[in-house]
């Protein structure tokens, strides 16, 4: 199998890994880098726990190959915060306690963190509908939609 | 019976403090088993599995995937004796000479990396000889089934299990009570209803991980995704024939367990396969595929209720039969078996019961704990027949069930009295939510509305004698150390038992961490982190702990002082005296002491409490009559109400409204019990609609997110309200009892209830699928062919 | 039945050609070795699964103009391969003058599936459960398609041959789906039935387009395709036909319904029976053509 020499950049940092073709980028960050803050809960596309940002868009990264992503930005749940504060994502659903067993969080936050970006004032429909792809079996998901709507308003506040 | 001071309150007890773990979770920080790094010694595994329900295996070749290079270990069935499992040891390892259901564990492989573990499965040949399976409880249960455990005579079993060997019937609880046969005949109305409710998955978003490493001395150790790894280790350590203290489990946060990663399942496969290769950790990690059909399931059930009332609606008697579809194994399903057994009744007082709860065995996949342990099930039929009962004496269901339910002192199925409950409250307050009594108009022409209600109780299930433990430590600071057992599985028991250890001692909650992750070398003993007696059982001993703790500091102050322990008192972290008004941080005096009076020399010591929990008045049941003093510590109770519409044009459902309202005695945490109920009702919402795994000649035709469907963010109720209901349990951390799992028992039935209000169907279980309410609406004319 | 998935991806070489030529070289040389692929969001799956064990992954995503989408009043809509939906959601020319494009996208999974996921990805990979082929359908859509022998269009009415199936030889690849300007006055509707209320897949899919159109007997004309009850996306003709002749009314309307059902053969599988799927097609037609009939009297 053939192997690849990419350069990226992650989390603001530049990366130069050394992977094979099936490599894909959720296993590039938690097995080459080691940046496991992004879920593996299916590797299938199906469940949203290895969203992260892909030149600012989220996606799946059980779904994209290490190798497609040479030259690419990416960013992850250890990547949201500032160093001094948390993302509006992060703050609000620690007080929404959207949070449970925090293994969907991850993939909730980066898609929360895109829908803001994307739709500063979201409606709770627009929400509910950013995130059917982040599945989350504890919470009911009534508290993460409670913090989206949270962040967007920290988020004006800030700004 | 011993009763659990319940301390003076400080804040942070019935405060809904945010999660301990929070800020970990959303930073990404936190750590899961999966997330562990080992190096590049680290080996992957991977399980060559029956493809076959029922098999004999012939011959086992590994001889072609040993010499793959890579592989580092090839093991099977041969390489292991022993039997393991919970309440009744059925289960071997690797399968030696049967497998008992597509997925069963034949091989083992651990190699340099998951392609190549994955290739030499390919190079593993098993020759089997197909065996008829059974697949139908119902038929498993009768003689002329084919005998799936014929050493069932043999197995070691709990006491309260009672299989019959022979057969494959692996537990059969009786109620016996009253006399049934002529209670009948003062009915004034009596129903017969049989309902069957299919296997489900719990689906954790986090899959079962283990990675396992033996060293040269053959100290075991294990990582993995568990709630219950005092329970692993001593089962692991039994079956390998090694001491417990030789097994550690290491423990971190648990990314959904529901049940699931109770006891001991696929865990052992990866410590068997790291004996062979000394010095390697081994990491096996399910695919969700794997997940779906070789993790525990929710036990499939076929129910029969035949109930009746007189003509004011007093319940006079039920005859209910369970056949639960317990799968291959039924080492931990024999127990919900029996929860089901004696809750047979759910939460009213019946005089005349007989009841049969069969566990049975079959070619399925292997039944285990899911949230509600049985509860789920039995309800979901049961509070049918009550609306059923009750349209059929002509009363109101909430009037029929006000009657009959449970209040402090009701003589329970199990011949003991009920304690101090909230259920009636729970009733009303349910009722009072959805608008009982009133009809909406629907939201469209093309809609049909309705409104359904159901009550449910729980109790722990577990030995009587299951205990827990904790311990405290403080430190210079003044900081509080908590240490436990009890694993986190996104519930917060973190957080509450943070909150109770602040509260028992005299400190913010600020001022408490939790020794995490669990692991047995360091933490306190904790049975199993599972029948929501978490908040109860180990809140005792925390407090227990922190009563020791403190009792030490207020010995050592009152010594200096010269004054009685009685006189002072922590609060925020200082220790006060209400008689001469001196104060002193209690960081002052944690490690170091206090110098003696004199001055020459010094007294106390670094301050460490312990504290331990065991309910000690649980009595066994006859087994014939199902009878005696108390079967179980409480019963958690509850109401559920939902308010929906089916769209005539699909058969879709839509849940306008769910209300859920339950005692959970004291609320330590209000948001996160409010937060459980919601998770509950989710899921008891996804399980009612969406979830069944289909079974098709013992292979499961839907093993991921894509045929399995869950609730996801755009198929939630318009509104949820949750309502905390406090009848304290006397016994309990300041009166709390559990909730974990007693926010999905009655959704099923509740949404049954309100479809046959829309529409006047009842189905055999769920799920109402679209496609099921549709065409049962074409039956019945409802709609057009 | 996949019981059994891989672990991970299965071993495979990553190939990124530098142009359309060397592309469809390298897939002509290793017909059954070597796959295009764009989101990967259906590849990598089937690989997963077993079904697919190709040797070369071939990726076509960045050759000459496969990232463009382009909008010109008289030649329409060109939506390069390698364009993922999400990009065709926010498009603002697709939104106004292709709504109903749009619409079958934003019903496709999830937002981040969606930003891998492709138009021409949907149509190659050709299964009858393909949510945008409807609408590409209804809409007149032509491929591009480069092979060996260069580039040739080929009009989507005649590329379905059954599940997975498909004209393309090997080495061809489709650099972009066309479609012309659509008919003035036009409305549309994508109505998916899905287990859930988003993300499912479709159990029943039904793209309705309906247009002002003088030279019918009706006036108006309609385009009808059904998803996920047939071995390919299926046009249902004689439902057009009836609405082609007959005044459009909600007698005529339920007739093409019930036509649409008729036509259809759907299977039973783990989603739901053929028979529900039979009567949703009817139901949805119905409401479809309803909803859009409303639309064009506006
Ligand atoms: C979790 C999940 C949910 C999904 N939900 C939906 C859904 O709701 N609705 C739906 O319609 N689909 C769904 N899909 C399927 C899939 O996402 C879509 O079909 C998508 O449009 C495929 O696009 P792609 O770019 O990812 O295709 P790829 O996977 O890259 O390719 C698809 C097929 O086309 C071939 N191919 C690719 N590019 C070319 C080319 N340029 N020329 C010739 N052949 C080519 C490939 O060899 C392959 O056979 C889902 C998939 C997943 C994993
Ligand atoms: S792990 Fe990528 S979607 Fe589930
Ligand atoms: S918090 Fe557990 S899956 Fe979402």
């Amino acid at each position: 199998m053939a192997f690849h020499e990419i350069k990226l950049t992650v989390n603001g940092g530049l990366e130069q890994v050394r992977i094979p073709s099936n490599m894909t980028l959720l296993r590039m960050l938690r097995e080459s880098l080691a940046l496991t803050g992004t879920k593996n809960g299916c590797s299938a596309g199906e469940c949203g726990a290895c969203t992260v940002l892909l030149n600012g868009e989220p996606v799946n990264s059980c779904m994209v190959l290490a190798v497609e992503c040479d030259g690419a930005e990416v960013v992850t749940v250890e990547g949201l915060a500032g160093d001094q504060q948390l993302d509006p994502v992060q703050e609000a659903i620690i007080h929404s306690g959207g949070v449970q067993c925090g293994f969907c969080t991850p993939g909730v936050l980066i898609s929360s963190r895109a829908l803001l970006d994307r739709n500063p004032d979201p409606s709770e429909e627009e929400i509910s509908e950013a995130l059917v792809g982040n599945l989350c079996r504890c919470t009911g998901y009534i508290r993460i939609i409670e913090g989206v709507k949270e962040a967007a308003r920290i988020q004006t506040a800030r700004s | 019976m011993e009763k659990t001071n319940t301390p003076k309150s400080h804040s942070p007890v019935g405060e809904s403090k945010p999660r301990i773990d929070a800020r970990e979770k959303v930073t990404g920080a936190a750590l899961y088993a999966d997330d562990i790094q080992f190096g590049n010694k680290l080996l992957h595994a991977r399980i060559k599995r029956s493809p076959y329900p029922h098999a004999r295996i012939k011959k086992v070749d590994l001889t072609r995937a040993r010499a793959l290079p890579g592989v580092k270990a090839v093991v099977s069935g041969e390489d292991f004796s022993g039997y393991i499992g919970l309440y009744l040891k059925d289960r071997q390892i690797f399968c030696r000479e049967r497998t008992r259901y597509v997925g069963d564990p034949v091989a083992g492989v651990a190699a340099i990396n998951p392609e190549i573990a994955e290739k030499a499965l390919g190079l593993i040949e098993v020759e089997y000889e197909v065996l008829e399976p059974v697949l139908n409880p119902e038929f498993g249960a009768s003689p002329q089934a084919p005998l799936l455990h014929p050493d069932l005579g043999q197995y070691v079993v709990a006491s309260f299990i009672l299989p019959r060997p022979g057969s494959n019937i692996s537990n059969h609880f009786k109620i016996r009570k009253g006399d049934v046969a002529s209670a009948w005949k003062k009915c004034a109305a009596v129903i017969e209803r049989k309902y069957r409710i299919p296997h489900i998955q719990h689906a954790p978003l986090e899959p079962h991980v283990a990675i396992a490493k033996v060293d040269e001395s053959g100290e075991v150790t294990l990582w993995d995704s568990s709630q219950s790894p005092f329970a692993q280790r001593d089962l692991i350590a039994e079956t390998l024939g090694i001491s417990q203290s030789e097994m550690r489990v290491i423990a971190p946060l648990v990314g959904g367990g529901f049940g699931g990663k109770a006891g001991v399942s696929m865990e052992s496969l990866a410590v068997a396969i790291a004996t062979k290769v000394k010095g390697y950790p081994v990491k096996l990690l399910l695919t969700r595929e794997e997940e779906f059909y070789t993790a525990f399931v929710r036990q499939g059930l076929v129910a029969t209720f035949k109930m009746g009332c007189d003509k004011n609606g007093r319940l006079l008697a039920m005859e209910n039969t369970f056949y639960w579809d317990g799968g291959a194994y039924t080492e931990y399903g024999v127990n919900i078996t029996r929860a089901a057994g004696y809750s047979c009744t759910g939460p009213y007082e019946v005089p005349n019961i007989k009841a049969d709860s069969y566990c049975v065995y079959t070619n399925h996949p292997v039944g285990g704990p899911m949230r509600g342990f049985g509860m789920p099930e039995m309800h979901a039929g049961l509070e049918q027949c009550i609306d059923e009962l009750a349209l059929q004496i002509g009363m109101d269901a909430v009037e029929f069930r006000r009657r009959n339910c449970l209040k402090g002192g009701s003589i329970l199925p199990t011949g003991g009295k009920m304690h101090p409950t909230g259920l009636s409250e729970c009733l009303e307050k349910a009722a009072e939510a959805i608008d009982w009594g009133k009809k909406a108009p629907p939201t469209a022409p093309n809609k049909r509305r309705g409104k359904g209600l159901a009550l449910m109780w729980k109790a722990p299930a577990m030995p009587g004698n299951a205990g827990s433990s904790a311990w405290i430590e403080l430190a210079e600071d003044g900081m509080l150390t908590l240490g436990v057992g009890c694993q986190d599985i996104g519930q917060g028991a973190f957080t509450v038992a943070a909150q109770m250890a602040a509260a028992a001692f005299g400190v913010p909650y600020e001022s408490v961490r939790v020794a995490t992750p669990v692991d047995t070398r360091y933490s306190p003993y904790e049975w199993q982190t599972v029948a929501s007696r978490i908040t109860w059982s180990t809140g005792n001993a925390i407090i227990n702990a922190a009563h020791d703790a403190r009792q030490q500091v207020l010995d050592l102050v009152a010594k200096a002082w010269d004054e009685t322990p009685a006189d002072l008192d922590i609060v925020n972290g200082m220790v006060v005296s209400f008689k001469s008004e001196r104060e002193i941080p209690v960081k002052d005096l944690a490690i170091k002491g206090l110098p003696k009076a004199d001055g020459k020399g010094w007294m106390g010591g670094p301050i460490i409490g312990r504290g331990n929990f065991m309910p000690a008045d649980v009595t066994g049941l006859d087994p014939e009559t199902g009878q005696g003093e108390k079967a179980v510590v409480h019963y958690t109770t509850g109401a559920q109400a939902i308010e929906l519409e089916v769209d005539l044009d699909t058969g879709r459902i839509d849940i306008l409204k769910g209300v859920a309202a339950f005692d959970v005695g004291k609320a330590i945490n209000p948001d996160m019990v409010k937060a459980q109920m919601e998770g509950g009702l989710i899921q008891g919402i996804s399980s009612a609609l969406f979830e069944c795994l289909q079974l098709k000649d013992g292979v499961v035709q839907n093993p991921s997110f894509v045929d399995y469907r869950i609730a996801t963010s755009a198929d939630l109720p318009k509104s949820v309200q949750s309502i905390i209901v406090e009848v304290p349990q006397d016994d309990g951390p300041w009166g709390a009892r559990g909730i974990g799992e007693h926010s999905m028992v009655p959704t099923i039935p509740a949404i049954a209830n309100a479809i046959y209000d829309a529409i006047g169907i009842r189905f055999e279980g769920p799920p109402f699928t679209a496609e099921k309410i549709y065409l049962a609406m074409l039956e019945a004319g409802i709609v057009k062919g | 039945m996949t019981t059994h998935t891989h672990p991970t991806l299965p071993e495979f070489d990553y190939i990124q050609p530098k142009t359309l030529a060397e592309a469809s070289q390298f897939l002509a040389q290793h017909p059954d070795e070597a796959r295009p692929f764009l989101g990967g969001t259906d590849v990598f799956v089937r690989m997963r699964d077993g079904f697919l064990t190709p040797k070369f992954l071939v990726d076509v995503k960045n050759l000459d103009g496969t990232n463009d989408l382009r909008f010109d009043p008289q030649a329409g809509l060109t939506l390069g391969a390698a364009v993922n939906m999400n990009r065709v959601i926010a498009s603002p020319d697709v939104q106004e003058h292709y709504p109903l494009l749009a619409e079958a996208c934003r019903l496709v999974a999830s937002y981040q599936l969606r930003t891998r996921a492709t138009v021409v990805g949907n149509i190659c990979n050709a299964s009858p459960a393909g949510d945008t082929i409807g609408a590409c359908l209804a809409l007149d859509g032509v491929l591009h398609v480069h092979g060996t022998g260069g580039l040739r269009r080929e009009p989507l009415a005649t590329f379905f041959l059954g599940p997975g199936k498909t004209t393309l030889k090997p080495g061809d690849i489709v650099t972009a789906v066309s479609f012309p300007v659509p008919p003035k006055g036009c409305a549309g509707a994508y109505l998916k039935l899905g287990r859930n209320k988003l993300s499912d897949l479709s159990l029943v899919g039904v793209t309705v387009l309906g247009s002002p159109d003088p030279g019918l007997p009706s006036r108006f004309r309609f385009r009808i395709v059904l998803a996920s009850v047939a071995p390919v996306p299926l046009v249902a003709a004689q439902a057009e036909a009836v609405l082609a002749e007959r005044a459009v009314a909600p007698e005529s309307i339920r007739q093409a319904a019930q036509l649409a059902s008729e036509a259809s053969t759907p299977i039973d599988d783990v989603r739901a029976s053929a028979r529900y799927r039979k009567l949703m097609v009817r139901n949805l037609t119905e409401m479809a053509l309803t909803e859009v009939w409303k639309k064009l009297q506006k």
